[in-house]
C-alpha cells in the first residue's frame, strides 16, 4: 500500500479538544505525524494584564477545566512571592489537600479515558464511576466540582471541618481497594495491557531533550518532580514517594499513574490527620509592588510555570503560563513514528492532554416557568428516580 | 549548593557573558546576557547541568522587548536567562539546536510579539490561526484588537 | 397455496417479522447486560427500536465521490443474505424450512455476504476512514474466518452430514456426543465475536482510531438498515452454534423447542456481551496472530478429536 496522509481532528472521536494532527501512513504503520494546535487560544495572558489580581485568579482558574487549582495556586504563589506574603500552615494544607484531591480525579479521569481509547470501555465506566466519589468531596469542600474557586491571594476562601475531613478519609478508604484492583486489571488483562506495552515509546534521553514533564517524564525513568524538587505548599512537611517507571512505553506511564493514586490517599491521610491550627488567610495589598516572580507546580499533567510581573498597579504587567501539555507535545511527534494507527489515540491520550469539564447546574423547564436546580437536589432526583424503577444508586 | 555557591559557580562557567545575577530566594536565578551571545551561553548552560527550556517569555517593555529564557536542572533549580532586544528590529537566535524541545516556545514569541526567531525549525505556525492577518502581534502592549471586520477563517 | 406459504416463512416467520423483532431483543439483551456489567443502567427495552426509526426518519447523505447505486444497493444485500441464511436454520424442531444436503456451507457463506458489503460499503465511500475501515474488514476476515469454519466441521464430521438439520438430528439421538466439541464451541464463539466486529475484535469499526470504519458515510435509512442486518446477523450466528453445538430444540414438542432456541441464543448472546466486558479492543496484527498461531491449530486439534471418536466409537 502507498503512503496515505489522513487528518486526525480538530474533531475526531479520540480527541476530546480541537487539536488537529496529520499522519502519514503507509498500510496501518505511522510514518510522519505533524501537529498544528492552537484552536484553543483564547488570549489569557493577554486578558490577564487588563484585569486585577484577584479576578486573574478566577480567569486562570478557567485556563483548564481538570487543572483549574493547579493554575490558580500556581499563579496565587508567584503573586505572593512578590507581595511577600507568607500564608498560614492550616491555608497552605487546605491548598495541598485540594491539590490532590485534583491529582487523584484527573489521574482516574486519565484511567477511563485510557480504557476507552483501547475500546475497554468497561474500564472507562469503572474508573468514572470512582472519580465521582471525589468530584463529591470537592464539591462538598469548596462547593464546586471542577473550577474550585478555593484560592485567593493570602490564603484560601472556605475551611476544612472535621466532618469533611472524615467524609475524605472515608473515600479514601474505599479508593484504595478500588485502585488495588486498577493495578491488578492493568497488569493482569492480557488484552489491555498488550494493548499498552510497547506503544509509543520515548527514550530516557529523548525525554529529557525534548523536555517532556510530569508522568510522561517519569515513566521514562526521569525522577523529577515539582512536589519534591522545588517544594511549594504543604509538599516539604508530608513524607512522599515520587513514582518512576522504566517500562518508557505507554503502560509505563499507566503505571505511573495508578501508582501515584495511591500515594496520593497517603498523602491525603497524612495532610487531613495533621493539619495544623491557624487563620484561613492574611492580608494581601490591592497594589502589588513592583516586581517579577516565577512559580512552579506539580499538575496532574506535569509542571506548571507561570511567570508573573507586577509594575506596582493592580494589574499585573504580564503573565506568562506554561501549561505541561505543551511540553509534552513536542515529544509526541518521537512517540508517534513508527507506530500503528491502531496506537494513535492511546498515544496521544497517554500524555493526558488537558480536557475540559461541563458545567453542572440545570434548569428545569415546568409549566409555570423556569426553575433552578442546585446539584444536591439534582442527585437527589436522580437517585429517587432511579430507586422508583428499582435501582438502588445511593451507595455507589 | 548554597545559593552563593551556585551563582560563584555559575560566574566562573560564564566568565562575563552574563551579568546581574541576583538570586532572589531557593532554586532561582535571574541573570542577563546579550543577543550575541545567546546562544554560546545556553551552549555553556547545558554543559553546566540545564537539561531542559522550561518555558521562553515574550514581554513588550515600550522602547525594547525582553525575552526571558527558563532553564531547568535535575535538581529544582530554575535559572531564568533575560535577553534585551530592541523594538524596531526584534530579533533572537534559535536556541533549538541546543534544546529541541524549545520549537513550540520559539513559534510563540514569533506569532504573539512578533518577534523573529534566526533558525527555529520550519513547521505549521503556533498558537494563532493560519489566517491570521500579517503585522498583528497580540502580546504587544499598543495591540487592541483586530478591527472587527477582520476575517479570521478556521483552519483546515 | 405453496407460494403464500413461503412468503409467510419469508415475510413473517421465521423470517423477516420475526427476526428483526427478535434481532433487537438481542441487541436489546446485550446491550443491557454490557451496561449492568459496567455497573450503568443500561438502555430500556425498547430503545433498539427507537434507534432504528430515529435513523430511518434521518436524512440520507451520499457522498459526491461515491457511487450512489452501490450505496444504495448493498445494506440491502446485507440485509438479504442474513434473512435468507435463517431459513436453513432448525428452529422449533430438528428440520429447517428449507434445508438440503450440504446447506452448513451455504448458511456459512450467506453469513459471510454482509462482511463483504461492508468492506465494499467502505470502498466505495472514498472517504480515508471508511477505506481504512475496509481495509481492515477484509484483513480480518481472513483471520476468523478459517477457525470458524474449521470448528463447524468437526460436528458435521462426526455426524458424517453437510446438513445442519440432518446435524441436529444426529446430535439429538445422541446427545452425549456434543461434549465432544467443547472445545470446538469455544473456538466457534471467539470467531463469532471477530464476525460480528465486536469488542476485542471492532477493529473495523474502532470508534477511537477511524471513527466508524465501513460506516463512516453512511446515515439515515442505509445506516439503519446496516444496522438491522448486524442484529439479524448477531440471531443468525447465535442460532447456527446452539444448532450446531448445543443440539438445538433437542427435538422437543415444537413450544419446547422454540422455548429452547430463545433460551439458547439468549445464552449465547450473554456470552458474547461477557466477552466485549472483559476485554480491550486489540490491533489488527495482534488479532491475526491470535487466530492463526491459536485458533486455527486448536480448532485442528477438534477436527482431530473428532476423527478419533468417529474411528473407534462410531
Amino acid at each position: 500500500m502507498s503512503e496515505i496522509k489522513i487528518p486526525i481532528g480538530p474533531q475526531h472521536p479520540a480527541l476530546k479538544e480541537p487539536e488537529s494532527f496529520s499522519l502519514t501512513l503507509e498500510g496501518e504503520r505511522i510514518i510522519d505525524a505533524e501537529v498544528k494546535l492552537g484552536y484553543n487560544h483564547r488570549g489569557i495572558e493577554k486578558a490577564c494584564e487588563s484585569r486585577n489580581y484577584i479576578q486573574d485568579i478566577y480567569l486562570i482558574e478557567r485556563i483548564c477545566g481538570i487543572c483549574s487549582h493547579s493554575h490558580s495556586t500556581c499563579f496565587v504563589q508567584a503573586v505572593e512571592e512578590i507581595a511577600g506574603v507568607e500564608i498560614s500552615a492550616r491555608a497552605q494544607f487546605i491548598r495541598t489537600i485540594v491539590a490532590e484531591l485534583e491529582r487523584i480525579h484527573s489521574h482516574l479521569l486519565w484511567l477511563g479515558v485510557a480504557g476507552h481509547e483501547v475500546g475497554f470501555d468497561t474500564l472507562f465506566m469503572y474508573a468514572w464511576r470512582d472519580r465521582e466519589a471525589v468530584l463529591d468531596i470537592l464539591a462538598l469542600i469548596s462547593g464546586n466540582r471542577v473550577n474550585y474557586g478555593i484560592n485567593t491571594l493570602g490564603g484560601v476562601r472556605r475551611d476544612i471541618d472535621k466532618e469533611q475531613s472524615r467524609k475524605i478519609l472515608e473515600i479514601i478508604k474505599q479508593l484504595t481497594e478500588r485502585t488495588e484492583y486498577y493495578i491488578k486489571v492493568a497488569t493482569n488483562e492480557p488484552t489491555f495491557s498488550g494493548r499498552l506495552s510497547g506503544v509509543g515509546k520515548l527514550s530516557t534521553e529523548k525525554a529529557k531533550e525534548l523536555g517532556a514533564v510530569g508522568p510522561t517524564a517519569r515513566a521514562s525513568s526521569i525522577e523529577r518532580d515539582v512536589r519534591r524538587d522545588d517544594p511549594y505548599g504543604a509538599y516539604a512537611q508530608i513524607p512522599f514517594k515520587v513514582i518512576t517507571d522504566n517500562h518508557a512505553d505507554v503502560l509505563g506511564r499507566t503505571i505511573v499513574r495508578v501508582f501515584e493514586l495511591l500515594e496520593s490517599y497517603k498523602m491525603l491521610k497524612y495532610l487531613v490527620q495533621n493539619m495544623p491550627e491557624g487563620a484561613l488567610t492574611v492580608k494581601v495589598p490591592r497594589r502589588i509592588p513592583a516586581g517579577e516572580a516565577i512559580s512552579r507546580y506539580e499538575a496532574p499533567r506535569g509542571e506548571d510555570i507561570h511567570y508573573v510581573r507586577a509594575n506596582g498597579t493592580e494589574m499585573p504587567e504580564r503573565v506568562k503560563v506554561r501549561a505541561p501539555t505543551l511540553a509534552n507535545l513536542a515529544a509526541i511527534r518521537e512517540m508517534l513514528r513508527g507506530g500503528f494507527l491502531a496506537d494513535f489515540p492511546i498515544v496521544i491520550a497517554a500524555i493526558d492532554p488537558c480536557f475540559s469539564c461541563t458545567d453542572r447546574a440545570i434548569q428545569l423547564v415546568k409549566d409555570n416557568g423556569a426553575e433552578t436546580v442546585d446539584w444536591r437536589q439534582l442527585r437527589d432526583y436522580s437517585i429517587d428516580w432511579h430507586k422508583k424503577r428499582g435501582i438502588d444508586l445511593s451507595r455507589i | 549548593m548554597a545559593n552563593e555557591e551556585i551563582i560563584k559557580s555559575l560566574e566562573a562557567k560564564l566568565a562575563g557573558a552574563v551579568y546581574n545575577i541576583i538570586s532572589p530566594r531557593e532554586r532561582r536565578i535571574f541573570a542577563e546576557t546579550t543577543v550575541q551571545k545567546l546562544v554560546e551561553v545556553t551552549r555553556l548552560l547545558k554543559e553546566w547541568g540545564m537539561i531542559n527550556v522550561g518555558a521562553v517569555t515574550g514581554m513588550d517593555g515600550g522602547d525594547k522587548f525582553e525575552v526571558m529564557y527558563h532553564f531547568n536542572d535535575a535538581r529544582g533549580l530554575l535559572l531564568n536567562l533575560k535577553v534585551f532586544i530592541p523594538r524596531e528590529d526584534p530579533k533572537v537566535p534559535s536556541v533549538v539546536s541546543i534544546f529541541p524541545g524549545a520549537f513550540l516556545y520559539e513559534y510563540e514569541l514569533m506569532d504573539l510579539l512578533g518577534i523573529k526567531v534566526e533558525g527555529t525549525p520550519p513547521g505549521r505556525r503556533y498558537p494563532l490561526p493560519d489566517s491570521w492577518p500579517e503585522g498583528q502581534y497580540p502580546l504587544r502592549k499598543d495591540w487592541k484588537g483586530l478591527a472587527t471586520e477582520t476575517e479570521v477563517k478556521i483552519d483546515e | 397455496m405453496e407460494i403464500v406459504w413461503t412468503l409467510l416463512y419469508m415475510l413473517v416467520f421465521p423470517g423477516f417479522l420475526f427476526l428483526t423483532t427478535y434481532g433487537m431483543i438481542c441487541e436489546w439483551v446485550d446491550r443491557k447486560l454490557y451496561a449492568r456489567f459496567q455497573s450503568r443502567l443500561g438502555p430500556p427495552w425498547f430503545q433498539p427500536e427507537a434507534d432504528f426509526i430515529k435513523l430511518l426518519s434521518k436524512e440520507e447523505i451520499i457522498p459526491e465521490a461515491a457511487n450512489p447505486v452501490m450505496f444504495r444497493l448493498l445494506p440491502l444485500f446485507a440485509l438479504a443474505s442474513v434473512l435468507t441464511a435463517f431459513l436453513y436454520l432448525p428452529i422449533w424442531n430438528t428440520a429447517a424450512i428449507y434445508s438440503f444436503s450440504g446447506d452448513l456451507i451455504v448458511v456459512f457463506y450467506l453469513l459471510t455476504i454482509p462482511t463483504l458489503t461492508f468492506f465494499l460499503a467502505g470502498w466505495h465511500s472514498t472517504s480515508l476512514f471508511a477505506t481504512l475501515g475496509s481495509v481492515r474488514n477484509v484483513t480480518q476476515l481472513f483471520a476468523y474466518e478459517v477457525p470458524l469454519l474449521i470448528s463447524l466441521l468437526g460436528p458435521a464430521l462426526l455426524s458424517g452430514s453437510w446438513s445442519l438439520s440432518e446435524m441436529n438430528q444426529f446430535f439429538v439421538e445422541r446427545p452425549i456426543l456434543l461434549l465432544v466439541n467443547i472445545i470446538g464451541f469455544f473456538v466457534a464463539l471467539i470467531a463469532v465475536q471477530g464476525k460480528l466486529e465486536r469488542v476485542p475484535f471492532d477493529i473495523p469499526e474502532a470508534e477511537t482510531e477511524i471513527v466508524a470504519g465501513s460506516f463512516t458515510e453512511f446515515s439515515g435509512k442505509l445506516l439503519g438498515i446496516f444496522r438491522l442486518a448486524i442484529d439479524l446477523e448477531l440471531v443468525v450466528a447465535a442460532t447456527l452454534i446452539s444448532v450446531v453445538f448445543l443440539g438445538g430444540s433437542f427435538g422437543l414438542h415444537p413450544v419446547l423447542g422454540f422455548i429452547l432456541f430463545i433460551v439458547k441464543t439468549l445464552l449465547i448472546v450473554a456470552i458474547l456481551a461477557l466477552f466485549r466486558t472483559v476485554m480491550a479492543r486489540i490491533r489488527i496484527e495482534q488479532m491475526m496472530k491470535f487466530c492463526w498461531r491459536y485458533l486455527a491449530p486448536i480448532s485442528l486439534f477438534q477436527l482431530l478429536i473428532n476423527i478419533l471418536v468417529k474411528a473407534w466409537f462410531l
